[in-house]
């Protein structure tokens, strides 16, 4: 029951550097064992400014187990197959911007799940734009 | 133009049907859609217990695009990185997570900031970003 993550990063902006590939399995904190629940893959539609909650920590189905080891994969897919990188959706935690997901640019970090933690998105603009994301996590 | 290339995949046999996800994406200065982020940092560092560092030294610009990797080198399975932003936990990176976000640091104070905790961890982390706002000696 194995969820791994292969991040690969290329650049030609130092010269020498010769990029980053790395692999992770998520584990349950503080040991090997395979986190064991997920959200599954979703999508969301946003056609407004204004921040929602992609997902409410006190809302789940279940519970997630708080400040352990959960992860969450956000990417930006544009809408309708049109992707503009020159706008994005600010992806926020309990109202602090983590940072601004252009069209076309994921993001994967962890995650505290505590109630109040709640991950937001924020669109740039009115125009319609979609996120899809998946959150892993260890249930309470 | 400079470029930076962050590819993902992600597989899970959570699900009743395996899950994979792949994604690739040119890391784009903010607001365009021809120009690459330009400038970048990497680095490696042994982080002790006890107080919170702030990654980054410098400030990129606010309002800019950045990229910022940063993992979790340590072997030690208890072994844990708490990271926040601007005084906002985030969450823990164990040893061998990783993280690739797009950084907001909107003014000093939203600095990535991290603790370890169970003992020294090794850090490697990684900012792509299009200008920062070096300190004065």
């Amino acid at each position: 029951m194995a969820t791994t993550a292969t991040i690969s990063l290329s650049s030609d902006i130092a010269p020498g550097f010769g990029g980053i590939t790395e692999s992770m399995t998520l584990t349950q904190a503080g040991n090997l064992v395979d986190i064991d629940s997920t959200t599954g893959f979703q999508i969301r539609k946003l056609s407004a400014t204004g921040a929602v909650d992609l997902i409410t920590m006190a809302s789940e189905l279940v519970e997630p187990k708080d400040s352990v080891a959960a992860k969450i994969f956000i990417r930006n897919i544009g809408y309708q197959g049109a992707i503009d990188k020159s706008v994005g959706v600010t992806i926020g935690v309990n109202a602090e911007p983590i940072g601004l997901l252009y069209g076309g640019d994921w993001m994967m970090m962890p995650l505290t799940c505590i109630d109040a933690d709640d991950i937001t998105a924020n669109p740039a603009t009115d125009d319609t734009v979609v996120l899809e994301y998946v959150m892993f996590y260890e249930e309470a | 133009m400079a470029t930076t290339t962050a590819a993902v995949t992600l597989t899970s046999d959570l699900l009743s049907d395996n899950m994979s996800v792949s994604a690739s994406t040119t890391c784009m200065k903010a607001g365009t859609t021809a120009d690459g982020l330009d400038q970048m940092e990497y680095g490696y560092v042994n982080l002790v217990t006890g107080d919170e560092y702030d990654l980054v030294g410098a400030t990129p610009t606010a309002t800019k695009a950045s990229k910022l990797y940063l993992k979790n080198h340590s072997t030690d399975e208890t072994y844990f990185i708490a990271v926040t932003q601007n005084a906002q936990a985030i969450g823990k990176l164990y040893a061998g997570d990783w993280m690739f976000i797009p950084a907001d640091f909107h003014d000093a104070a939203g600095d990535i900031a991290i603790t370890a905790n169970g003992g020294t961890n090794k850090i490697c982390y990684a900012l792509f970003h299009e200008g920062i706002t070096l300190v004065t000696t």
